[in-house]
């Protein structure tokens, strides 16, 4: 049998190595915000022969003015222009002479947002993670009540791995975006949110599984407890998320171009998510009856 | 549940796959698009589709915000009826466009939600909905010559009888309206007062035409003069016929999807969901062999009656809306997951196939409950802050979790009960352990091995 709860320091280790790069990248301004948190014009062209140059496209949107336009290669043959808030008539304009320049069937896909409006948009996205996170937190308080206060203990340690579930997406974003200017937008937001609900749905059938077996073994000490029920819930974990990383999988593979970056970022949070409620969740709770412990033993041994 | 139970489950099934299939395949009651019945006075004749969001079917989204800064000082309408009454113009002209489906509601306090599937026009779409279509008469200002001033009180379109486009000359289209009680007499009166003077049309505060009085009117009836094509004279129409929007409203958002743009998504993600699906079948048959024959069972029936719920209710499916279905089948499968690893160890504890059935559910159904809970919560959060998009991912998990409950919980469960009644189905590698070597020994709870 492994010993998974003997050597949580090996997996809290293993943990920070995977978060600590994404944490640089972050405070190094990696995660881009796309134009919906930001505000300005999307315009994303296909086209019905071959993808003509970025040069060629910065000079149509050059002569409408438009000199500030970021032209970039996409997947899939198609160009993405990038610029300030547009009008509508701007945008009808722009189609218009990209058609002409490049042929009648080229396709414009355009999504315009006001500075205003993103501002709005980041709110609801920091309110929904922080109302979702103490929802959560009561939630599990409330699943583990016969605990008592150390029902909190458990609501605590599924936050914390709930957190570094984020925290791995997030920085694997801030390192894309860097180096790949991968942007951000409210799928984006949509993909942490269920990862955090994945993430604690995995946690709660590991605790469920210690409570009922704190039950059944009463007198038992808690490490080897955690350490059988971990085990026991194993193969579930893993085979669960073996089925939605299956389907994710397919999705980032045979999914749409838009789906690409939700699909990545739910694969990084599916397996995040699987390895904390396996090696870390728990361990917390173990940890925090092991200082506890010591702290009481050195009360006792001081008195 | 007793005996109904398999009885009640066949005949949701059934009625999923007839909500499910197109109904120009199969038609039944003959020339129903849906459900039609007649029921003495009660007839009910409900068409039933798969509605398509706009990233999927291509169309045009404005996010308009109500501009009340800009509203004349003395204005003290609430911003709520200004959003209903807004929304009620915006609603008319767009009926008179005669888009299939528009979804216009209001967002927030301040804002209101366009969309208008299959419109590919972001500028008409920007006209019809923003143009406030505010008309006005304005008269000689005797005090500074060669400029105008407003009646008192101001001539308005506010009582307009409905507005036709005719040809002058056979080619040149004009704008026909007619002012209703009161404001007819004062047209009248304005012809004598201000005769062989020319008068200002004003739309949105731009002079269209400034006509010169050359009768004296009979009736409230006038014509707009401009450099209409025909197009932009039937759309004055329209924006007239349909009244003056109560506030300026500004472009927030807006987002513009090619029809077949939408389509090659469909496309992908259907193939991609059909391939997840495919995957993990054979992933749970060759695990744990006959439950994972009835898990793929309860998958099938998990997906027909999803399906049916978002035709039903109905659900707009966007391309977010697709992952999140495609996500909930993850879910089910877990519920599966969980009974089946269960029953597993309650077989190697040496229990017989009808215990350890009983008692994998008993002890599968708190993870699976409070599990589930956690994913609800989270999705309803996401559908009370979140917008479009985000609204519809949200909704598709939180239906799907739902079902996923019932499937996993009643209908694998009932599944396996059939199963193990069946003499030919009692072997228990069937269910993925050894076969035992003696019967006996039940009932023994699995003790934590300590190491």
């Amino acid at each position: 049998m492994l010993h998974v709860v003997e050597r949580k320091w090996l997996y809290f280790l293993i943990s920070g190595l995977l978060i600590v790069p994404g944490v640089v990248f972050l405070m190094l301004g990696g995660l881009k915000p796309g134009i919906e948190f930001k505000g300005g014009t999307l315009l994303d062209v296909t086209f019905p022969e071959s993808r003509p140059t970025v040069s060629e496209v910065t000079g149509v949107m050059a002569s409408l003015g438009r000199g500030e336009a970021v032209v970039q290669a996409a997947e899939g043959g198609r160009i993405e222009i990038r610029t300030f808030e547009m009008s509508p008539d701007d945008v009808t304009r722009a189609t218009q002479a990209l058609r002409e320049k490049f042929g009648s069937g080229t396709k414009v896909d355009s999504s315009v947002v006001s500075p205003s409006f993103s501002g709005e948009l980041i709110q609801n996205a920091v309110k929904s993670i922080a109302f979702a996170s103490v929802l959560i937190v009561l939630l599990i308080a409330w699943a583990f009540r016969n605990f008592g206060w150390a029902a909190f203990r458990y609501g605590i340690a599924a936050i914390i791995a709930l957190l570094h579930d984020a925290a791995v997406v997030l920085g694997l974003f801030a390192i894309l975006g860097y180096f790949f200017n991968v942007e951000i937008d409210s799928l984006f937001v949509t993909a942490v949110l269920t990862i955090i609900g994945f993430s604690v749905h995995d946690t709660i059938v590991v605790f469920d599984r210690i409570r009922e077996n704190l039950r059944l073994n009463p007198g038992e000490a808690l490490n080897p407890v955690i350490n059988f029920s971990i085990m026991q819930t194993m193969t579930r974990s893993v085979i669960t998320s073996l089925t939605v990383v299956f389907t994710l999988l397919a999705l980032f593979l045979f999914g749409g171009f838009s789906m690409r970056n939700f699909a990545l970022a739910l694969l990084a949070g599916i397996v995040s998510g699987t390895y904390s409620s396996i090696f870390n969740a728990s361990q917390i709770v173990s940890l925090w009856q092991e200082l506890e412990d010591r702290v009481r033993h050195r009360a006792t041994a001081t008195a | 549940m007793g005996r109904l139970g398999p009885w009640l489950i066949a005949i949701i099934a059934v009625l999923a796959i007839f909500v499910d299939i197109p109904k120009h395949q199969l038609s039944f009651p003959f020339n129903c698009p849906g459900v039609c019945f007649n029921l003495g006075d009660i007839k009910v004749n409900q068409e039933i589709k798969t509605h398509l969001g706009l990233d999927l079917q291509g169309g045009t989204q404005l996010i308009l915000r109500m501009q009340t800064e800009k509203l004349p000082p003395g204005v003290t309408t609430p911003q709520s009826a200004l959003q209903t009454q807004a929304i009620k113009v915006i609603d008319r002209r767009i009926n008179g466009l005669g888009v299939s489906e528009p979804v216009i509601q209001g967002l927030g306090e301040d804002k209101i939600l366009v969309q208008l599937p299959g419109v590919a026009d972001l500028q008409q779409a920007n006209d019809v909905v923003t143009r406030q279509a505010f008309l006005e008469i304005k008269v000689p200002d005797k005090d500074h010559p060669g400029q105008y001033k407003s009646l008192e009180p101001p001539l308005t379109g506010a009582n307009l009888k409905p507005t036709f486009v005719t040809f002058q000359n056979g080619t040149k289209p004009v704008v026909n309206f007619e002012f209703g009680s009161p404001d007819d007499q004062r047209w009248i009166q304005l012809s004598k007062d201000y005769y062989q003077q020319p008068v200002q049309i004003l739309l949105d505060g731009k002079e269209i035409s400034a006509p010169t009085i050359n009768a004296i009117f009979t009736s409230g009836s006038g014509i707009i003069e401009g450099n209409f094509t025909t197009q932009s004279a039937k759309q004055l129409s329209l924006l007239l016929n349909s009244g003056a929007l109560p506030v300026p409203l500004e472009v927030i958002q807006s987002s513009r999807v090619e029809p077949t743009l939408g389509q090659e998504s469909v496309r992908r993600s259907l193939v991609a969901g059909a391939i997840g699906l495919l995957l993990v079948a054979f992933f749970m048959i060759a695990y744990y062999r006959l439950p994972g024959v009835i898990a793929v069972i309860a998958l099938l029936y998990y997906t027909a009656l999803t399906y049916a719920i978002f035709r039903l209710v109905p659900v707009t499916l966007t391309l977010a809306g697709v992952a999140g279905f495609i996500l909930s089948i993850g879910m089910a499968v877990d519920a599966n997951v969980l009974t089946f690893e269960r029953l597993k160890e309650e077989l190697r504890a040496g229990k017989s196939l009808r215990a350890a059935v009983e008692a994998g559910r008993v002890r599968a159904f708190p993870s699976i409950l409070y599990s589930n809970l956690a994913t609800i919560l989270t999705a309803g959060i996401l559908f009370w802050f979140g917008t479009g998009t985000v609204k519809g991912f949200a909704l598709t998990l939180a239906i799907g979790v739902a079902v996923s409950f019932f499937t996993a919980v009643i209908v694998t469960q009932m599944l396996l009960r059939g199963a193990i009644e069946i003499t030919s189905l009692r072997r228990r590698r069937l269910y993925g352990v050894e076969e035992r070597a003696a019967e006996g020994r039940e009932g023994r709870a699995p003790a934590p091995v300590v190491s």
